[in-house]
């Protein structure tokens, strides 16, 4: 598929692929059936809109379904905090305080609407231009007023301060607060942010579309034979931070084709030397490439010179903004980590995630 | 003994303050304390992250607040700014400086300890133990603008002080060491929860943190109004009791022959001093430095007496945390405590080393 | 104006009794040393004559008013106690020691008062004190800093001075310096002396009037040469010794 450096693919051209990817899946999907697999991963709610590989018949232009317009402004939406947030008119400034809703804003053509963002926003290029109304220690208060938002979109669980949120809702100022604990709520939360800028039908068939090639890659990571097991390295040093149980990663290495190895307890990131040597993956996925982890340096590391996946030379870098960040590269991301746990998958063209990243990290 | 000087013996105490220099008697002091407060509000509101001309700033003040009539040119947002963002800042910051200040005085006087603070009766560590539990178990409860976190923060403030007081009645030790002792025992429990709450905190660990190290960045009109009317009260009935903390600096048993009810008065210094210690906890986090030193530095200058003492270091504490809150919002919002620390110590360290008042610690 | 009257006066201290039934009275304008071994009680006498420590039995009375109907203010204002010695924990001028001794004459917001600091000054004075005005007080010889709780007692204008232990630590000179200055206070302004006192020869040659208790009991009363007899040493202090009565100085 083709992809401006802008990242966005228009509605049209998007629609012209959709009924081929249906068909395949479809007939991939059929045929995995059989086997009695089942696509969707351990924890995952079912997804209200989209539509069900198994049942569904392929059609020239699926119109979109009733959730799929957009409301009229002024707007009252439920954020993923239960709070009510009402947007009085269609958002023409808009301050968006993730990386993930910063990426969707761009993708759904929006990008001219954003005017602030934060400094760790590095997806597309001009989103690194843009001003940088907050940082990892939190809003700048004076700076985000005076880009004069009249939306922001704002990280859940912490991410974002909630004093800020509280803070920027006391000044009147409208903040969707978004937080994706796994891979069915990122869609949904693509959607809730194209609802909140006014753009719900774009957001929809967005999600569609990566529900779609998601489906396709994790039904045929799911009809490889093996399902090795694998340590997706979050970072090391001095401990080492693994997926969560149940969490996120965790999700996205299961639909990838792997058995994850995960730190056993939902609150915790951290997994002790000895508990992985015990687990003994037979792929590490190298979450932390970007940062400065190069395979190399794995391979070096004393304690972990007998694991499988060290001794099998089975260590693979991959982009971690595709893969965990929950944005609209997502399926972009499961097809990168498909291919890390797996070399040998045969993903068609339309599955392929970008170019794989350069030997030496950034 | 009659009253009155014996003739041709000038009065010493005169003479010895006539040889003051006119730059260290209290009400020259105060005259540079409330400028140094009003350079700070001025500063702090023409300065920030975002840059307004001085001229708008000037212009929303005059037609907001005075209610003069001036042509608006400037945008909303600065207006949001100056009024919204700033000013109740810089006010936080005033009274929570001017607060801490004051109550590390008292805790100073009643203690007779010139290393005690605000918090080391087990303010903080209650207060900080209250916030963190609030960050693992955040409810959606909040009072009169408070968040959930600074109201537990207050709570926990008030009940750690509580404790330790009730908990060092039954202490053998002389009344003064058994409450340090008690506060320090207190304090290091409240401490370990703070720390299991930490780990256990997971991704939240940040706002822990953060509350930690101190910060006026989330300051609104509304906390403002809370926190006023408590720091205000507080410090006004502290000054009133002025008369006892001088009593007690030379003993509970000379201040009794001096005819000070010492027990009463200890309760009542302390409670103030708690109070109005958790309502700036609450609000702004633990913000150090400023209880401890801002008292020695008047001391240097005007001397041990209460009052003198009292107001004037809530002029200072309050001027202080304005400067400093500034300082750590123009780089991009700093904790405050690392900033009154940076500069605070040094600054300290300098006085010690060169001023020679006659009341060198 | 400032008599001081004990009447059947216990204090216990949980299970240990520091004064056992005490009947006596100093009336105004005496001066009078309190002796006796560690223990016997001379500090708790002190405590149940100012108050600051209530009886387990019996009345004290100042004037004839027992100490309980006074308020404390009331009571500091009629009685000054010179404490042994204080620690300072800031850095403090003489002459603002000295004027802790107005507090229970001050108003609560009002402050020192020029007629206040004109007391001071003279109080200062009185002690001899004119060289260490504007000095810190924890610089001072502890001779000195005696000398400065006794002018802060004095700026109190009480009529009745309790001194513990005033002599202990301070160097000869000191020690005389101060019984002089008790003796002239109590000469010149009438001021009502009660000393609790270790040094038994400073005692004889100052005091017209000593008291002995031991183990919370008074057991004499009366001028030293009676009360410091050789038996009644030997008795209560349980050593051989004869106290010098004589003579224009005392013995050392």
């Amino acid at each position: 598929m083709d992809r401006s450096p802008l990242g966005t693919p228009s509605v049209s051209r998007r629609k012209g692929l959709f009924v081929p990817t249906v068909g395949l899946v479809v007939a991939l999907v059929a045929g995995a059936c059989s086997a009695g697999g089942s696509v969707a991963p351990s924890t995952s709610s079912p997804l209200p809109v989209s539509p069900s590989p198994v049942v569904a018949t392929p059609s020239p232009s699926p119109s979109p379904s009733p959730q799929a317009t957009q409301p009229a402004f002024p707007l009252t939406i439920t954020d993923d905090e239960g709070t009510s947030v009402t947007i009085p008119h269609a958002p023409s400034r808009i301050v968006s305080l993730t990386p993930a809703s910063t990426e969707e804003i761009y993708a759904l053509g929006e990008g001219s609407l954003l005017v602030g963002d934060t400094d760790s926003d590095d997806y597309p290029a001009a989103a690194k231009t843009l001003p940088h109304v907050a940082t990892y220690q939190g809003v700048v208060m004076e700076k985000l007023v005076a880009a004069q938002p009249d939306l922001v979109i704002a990280g859940g669980d912490g991410f974002t301060h909630p004093a800020d949120v509280t803070h920027m809702r006391s000044l009147g100022i409208p903040v969707v607060v978004i937080y994706a604990p796994t891979v069915p709520a990122v869609l949904a939360d693509l959607r809730l942010v194209g609802e909140a800028v006014g753009q719900l039908p774009a957001a929809t068939a967005m999600t569609e579309a990566m529900q779609t090639r998601m489906d396709a890659i994790a039904s045929l990571a799911k009809a490889e034979p093996t399902h090795p097991s694998v340590f997706y390295e979050i970072g090391v040093g001095p401990d080492i931070y693994a997926p969560a149980k149940d969490s996120f990663v965790a999700d996205m290495v299961t639909l990838a084709g792997g058995t994850p190895i995960t730190t056993g307890d939902p609150n915790s990131y951290t997994i002790a030397l000895e508990k992985l040597v015990l687990a003994d993956p037979q792929v590490i996925v190298l979450g932390d490439y970007d940062y400065g982890t190069a395979v190399a340096d794995v391979l070096k590391r004393p304690g972990w010179e007998h694991l499988t996946a060290v001794v099998d030379g089975a260590v693979r870098p991959v982009d971690d903004t595709i893969v965990t960040r929950p944005g609209p590269r997502l399926a972009d991301g499961l097809a990168a980590l498909a291919l890390a746990i797996d070399p040998g998958l045969v993903l068609p063209a339309d599955l392929l995630p970008p170019a794989t990243p350069a030997p030496s990290p950034s | 003994m009659r009253a009155g000087v014996a003739p041709g013996i000038p009065a010493l105490s005169r003479r010895v303050r006539a040889s003051t220099p006119r730059w260290r008697r209290p009400t020259t002091v105060a005259g540079v304390g409330l400028a140094a407060l009003a350079i700070a509000l001025v500063v702090g509101l023409a300065f920030g992250s975002v840059s307004i001309p001085l001229g708008d700033t000037v212009a929303i003040l005059a037609h907001r607040l005075l209610g003069w009539p001036v042509a608006v040119t400037w945008p909303a947002s600065s207006e949001t700014i100056v009024l919204e963002l700033r000013l109740p800042r810089v006010l936080m910051a005033m009274l929570a400086g001017g607060g801490l200040a004051v109550a590390g005085a008292t805790m100073q006087g009643v203690l007779r300890n010139p290393l005690a603070d605000p918090y080391v009766l087990g303010t903080a560590s209650g207060a900080a133990l209250g916030a963190s539990l609030a960050v693992l178990v955040p409810l959606p409860l909040g009072l009169l603008g408070l968040g959930f976190g600074q109201l537990l923060a207050f709570i926990g403030a008030v009940v750690a002080v509580a404790l330790v007081w009730r908990l060092s009645r039954a202490s053998r030790l002389g009344s003064l060491t058994g409450l340090l002792l008690t506060g320090y025992a207190v304090g290091s429990l409240l401490a370990a929860g703070l720390s299991m709450a930490m780990v256990l905190s997971g991704a939240q660990l940040r706002q822990i943190v953060y509350f930690l190290l101190g910060s006026l960045a989330t300051a609104t009109w509304q906390q403002v109004a809370v926190a006023a009317p408590l720091i205000i009260v507080g410090v006004v009935v502290l000054a009133w009791r002025a008369r006892a903390l001088d009593a007690l600096m030379l003993g509970d048993e000379t201040a009794a022959h001096l005819g000070l009810a010492v027990a009463r008065e200890r309760v009542i210094l302390l409670a103030f001093a708690a109070l109005v210690t958790a309502a700036a906890v609450a609000t702004c986090g633990l913000i150090g430095f400023v209880g401890l030193v801002v008292p020695h530095m008047v001391r240097l200058v005007v001397g041990p007496a209460a009052r003198p003492l009292l107001p004037l270091a809530a002029i200072f504490g309050a001027a202080f945390l304005a400067f400093a809150d500034l300082l750590a919002r123009l780089p991009g919002e700093l904790p405050v405590g690392i900033v009154t620390a940076v500069i605070g110590a040094p600054f300290f360290l300098l006085i010690l080393r060169h001023v020679r008042t006659g009341y060198e610690l | 104006m400032s008599e001081l009257r004990l009447v059947d006066v216990a204090l216990a201290y949980g299970s240990r009794m520091a004064l056992a039934g005490l009947d006596l009275t100093v009336a105004s304008g005496e001066r009078v040393a309190v002796l006796g071994p560690n223990g016997a009680g001379k500090s708790s006498l002190l405590r149940c004559a100012t108050g600051v420590m209530p009886v387990s039995r019996g009345t004290v009375m100042l004037d004839g008013v027992p100490l309980a109907e006074l308020g404390r203010e009331a009571i500091a204002r009629r009685i000054a106690v010179v404490p042994q010695q204080v620690d300072l924990p800031f850095a403090i001028r003489v002459e603002e020691v000295v004027a802790l001794g107005r507090i229970p004459h001050e108003r609560s917001f009002r402050g020192p008062t020029p007629l206040d600091r004109e007391i001071v000054d003279e109080a200062i004075h009185r002690v001899g004190l004119d060289a260490f005005v504007g000095r810190d007080a924890r610089e001072l010889s502890l001779g000195e800093r005696q000398l400065v709780l006794i002018a802060m007692a004095v700026a109190q204008q009480a009529r009745l001075l309790l001194l513990d232990e005033p002599t202990v630590h301070l160097d000869l000179r000191h020690q005389v310096q101060v019984m002089d200055l008790l003796a002239d206070l109590n000469d010149r302004e009438g001021l009502t002396i009660l000393a609790v006192l270790h040094d038994l020869a400073l005692a004889a040659h100052y005091f017209p009037r000593a008291l002995l208790l031991d183990g919370g009991r008074l057991v004499a009363d009366g001028p030293p040469a009676q009360v410091l007899a050789p038996e009644r040493v030997q008795a209560t202090f349980g050593v051989d010794a004869a106290v010098w009565m004589g003579g224009a100085r005392p013995g050392v």
